[in-house]
Formats: C-alpha cells, structure tokens, sequence
C-alpha cells in the first residue's frame, strides 16, 4: 500500500496547485464534449423526433439500426472518420486529419446514436394520449415536435448526459484520429492512457484519472438527481 | 471515397486468406470476451440475485454503487488495475501487467457492472407477486434464487450480452494493463488502434470488418432471444 500512497501523495499537488497541462487537458476535454454533445444534437434531434413521432414506411428499420450503431466500437468510428480525412481521403481536403477539428467530428459521429435511438424511446415512452390528443386539437408538426420533446424532456436530458459521458471517457477514437497529441487534442482519457504507457509517469496519471472521475460523478449525480425527480409524470398526474 | 474502397479491397484478401496474425488475434479476443463474462457471470450474478431478492440494509447503496461503475471509464479502472499489479504494488506479487492474464482479470472486472447493474433490474422487473408467492409456498433461498434467474433469463441475458459487448470493443483498460503487445494481447479492438496508429490502414480495416461480424453475430443473439421473450409472454398470456 506504500506505493499507492506515495504516488497520491505526488498527484494530489498537481490537482490542487492547479498544474497547467492538466488544466489545459480538463479545458480540451470540455470543449470536445459540447462541441461533439452539440453537434449531435442539431444533427440527431430532427432525426430522433422524426423517428418517435412519425408514421412513415422503414421507421421502424431505421430504429433498429440506430440501436444497433449504439453498439459500434468506437475504435471503428474512429478508424472510419480518420479514413475520411485523411489527405487521400474523401474529405482530405478539410486538412483535419489529426486535428482538433477531427476529434469533434469523430465524437460528434459517437454522440449520434445516443440522441437518435433514445430520443425516439423516450418519446415512444409518452403516455399513449397525451400526443394523439394534441393531433386531434389540429397541432401541427412543429407545435408536436415541440410538445413531445418537453413532454419526454427527462429521456432527452439522459440521452444527452450518455453522449456528455462517452464523450468523456472514450479513447479510442480520439486517439486514432487526432493521434493523441500532447497539449493540443489529447483529452483527459487518452492522456492516462499516454501518462501510463508511453512515460510511466503515475502521479500525473493519477492526477488526472481524479479530475476525470471528478467530471463524470458530477455526471452521474445530475443523472440520478434526473431519475428521482421523474416528476414530470407526477405533475401530469396531479392536473 | 477512393481511399475507403482502396483500403477496403486490399482488406478482403487478408480475411479471406486467413492472416495468421489475424487468426491470433480473433482467437486471443474470443478468449478474452468469453472468459470475462463467464468471469463476471460466477462473480455478478450472486450479488445481482442478492441486490434483486434480498431484503437486507445497504441494498440500495450496493445498487447506486453498481449502476455509478457502469461510468467510470475504462482508462480509469484499468489504470487502478494497473497500479494494483505494478511489482511494488499491493497485488505485484500476482505479475499481471503485459500479461494475458492480467487482460482477463481487467475484462472481468469491467464486465461486472454489467451482470450486477442489469441482472438486478431484470429481476426488479418481473412481476410483483411472482416471488412473493413463491415465498410463501415455502421456497428456501436457493429455490428462490434459481427461480427468480429463471423466470428474469431474458433479462439476465441481455446483462451478458452486453458484458459480451464491452468486452469485445473496449480499449482503453486493455491496452494500459496489457500494454497491446503485437501478436501477444491484442484484442480485435486494441489491434485497430495499434494498426492504424502504425498507418496501416489496410490491416485495421480488416480486423474492423471481422470485429462488425462479431459483434453482427452477437446482436442477431441478442435478437432471437427477445423473440423468445415475446413467445414466452404470448405462451404465458394464452395458457392464463
């Protein structure tokens, strides 16, 4: 037990004194979770809506398949993201190969399913009413877009705290497409990963496996603070 | 998307010709899912029973617990592992790191909070008086155990499948313990991150295609299984 104490004690410094290549790495990290988490939003939203919502042929198929890319290694996102921007590739031209920009783009793609396969469940989850009686007072697509994802908020909210998460922890894919670069697109998880292999360097990795951990507890709080809360049916029911 | 195909064309042969670094390697990560789960199923689903039947104080702590590890990353847990097993560490005595052992007890470790999370909701979620009936026709413990699996099989299943699933494409814990040494402990998954690391694009490309049929294979599983599930609810509807 002496070793692991020893190496909290060289880590807990770096955290409190505030060290500059963790603070720069918790800032990067950040930025790639909203950008990616956003992304995934603008992009998976309509579809998610469209899939919970709509009556059209192959909606149900559709479903399926965003379930089943919810179960792609990320390795494989990010094998394919870095295909395409790869100089030769088919957006070469972008020049984002191992690039912060690719890093986005590749948890933007991870983020995705995560917003379209849950957003659907969570509005299929609705009271069976609630959205044909709003049809049946003659709301129109918008207004029961807008109806549904207030209504369904909570699956929502989750469904982005999932991708908020992944965005986080996932190394795979960032490292295969930003290739890991210290100080510039390496995020909190793939500089444990660089910290323990490629230096040895326990302390630092310690450190920032606790900022890290630190960062997904808040996650998993805001979650659970979700789950108990569930309130939404409650206060349906009470009107 | 010239590169794709290029790649994609130079990728075919290599399945098909059966690489034999390949073959290790699907080979090595067969090993890997499957001991991890079995590893995680002996050790889960005693606490997922527990945490799902039992009535004692803490239960819903150990629960909070087991879904909150259903977050923590992999890097994390296994670079904990890790420090666990260095020479001078707690458990260096075990020489687990750069080991194919070490990968097996990392999975397994990771796989847990699959089998305890999800096995105790499956069993939370079958219908109330099913267990307390059988309670009062005088089940024991163990009777009540092996039923509750039973009548939650689909469920429990499900918890395996996805234990299965990380397994099968999860990196991080693996290559910090394992330290991904070519042709020793690479899974498919920590293989395509080696291989296009190295800028060979060709050979993870293949390995990424076997890794899809994989997991194809354990999702078309996971499919037939809740095909059952809606039989066995018809079943059950049509004899009531």
């Amino acid at each position: 037990m002496a070793f692991l104490w020893d190496e909290l004690r060289q880590a807990i410094p770096l955290i409190a004194s505030g060290n500059d290549y963790i603070l720069q790495l918790t800032w990067v990290t950040i930025k790639v979770a909203v950008v990616s988490t956003t992304g995934a939003l603008v992009i998976g939203l309509p579809i998610g809506l469209a899939l919970g919502l709509g009556r059209f042929r192959g909606r149900r198929t559709l479903q399926i398949l965003a379930n089943a890319t919810l179960a792609l290694p990320p390795v494989l996102g990010g094998l394919f993201m870095l295909l395409l921007v790869l100089p030769q590739g088919a957006l070469g031209s972008l020049h984002y190969a191992f690039t912060l920009n690719a890093v986005y783009l590749a948890q933007t793609l991870l983020a995705l399913p995560y917003i379209v396969a849950l957003t659907p469940a969570a509005i299929q989850g609705l009271p069976p009413g609630l959205l044909a009686q709003a049809r049946a007072l003659g709301a129109g697509r918008r207004q029961l877009s807008l109806l549904a994802l207030r209504e369904a908020r909570i699956g929502v909210i989750a469904a982005v705290i999932a991708a908020f998460g992944t965005a986080l922890a996932e190394v795979g894919a960032v490292v295969i497409v930003g290739g890991n670069i210290e100080n510039y697109d390496q995020t909190l998880a793939s500089a444990v990963l660089a910290q323990v292999n490629d230096f040895a360097n326990y302390p630092y990795a310690l450190a920032i496996s606790i900022v890290l951990l630190g960062l997904i507890l808040v996650l998993i709080g805001l979650l659970t603070v979700l789950q108990q809360r569930g309130g939404v049916q409650l206060r349906f029911r009470s009107v | 998307m010239r590169l794709l195909w290029e790649e994609l064309s130079r990728a075919v042969p290599m399945i098909l010709h059966g690489d034999p670094t390949l073959l290790s390697v699907i080979w090595f990560t067969i090993q890997v899912a499957v001991i991890a789960t079995t590893g995680a199923a002996v050790i889960g689903l005693p606490i997922a029973v527990a945490i799902g039947l039992g009535r004692f104080r803490g239960r819903r702590t150990l629960q909070i617990i087991a879904n909150a590890s259903l977050g923590l990353p992999p890097v994390v847990a296994g670079f904990f592992m890790f420090l666990l097993f260095v020479p001078q560490g707690p458990l260096g005595g075990l020489h687990l790191n750069v080991t194919r052992r070490g990968v097996f007890v990392v999975q397994t470790l990771l796989a847990l909070p699959y089998v305890v999370a999800l096995g105790a909701a499956a069993i939370q979620g079958l219908p109330p008086g099913l267990l307390g009936q059988a309670r009062l026709l005088g089940a024991g413990r163990r009777q009540l155990s092996l039923f509750a699996l039973r009548e939650a099989r689909i469920g429990v299943m499900a918890a395996m499948i996805a234990a299965l699933g990380t397994s099968l494409s999860e990196v991080g814990a693996i290559v910090i313990v394992g330290g991904n040494a070519y042709g020793y402990d690479q899974t498919l998954a920590s293989a395509i991150l080696y291989e296009a690391n190295a800028a060979h694009y060709a050979d993870a490309v293949a390995i990424g295609i076997v890794l899809i049929g994989l997991i194809l294979l354990l999702m078309c599983g996971l499919g037939v299984l809740q095909h059952q599930g809606d039989g066995i609810r018809w079943r059950f509807r049509s004899a009531a």
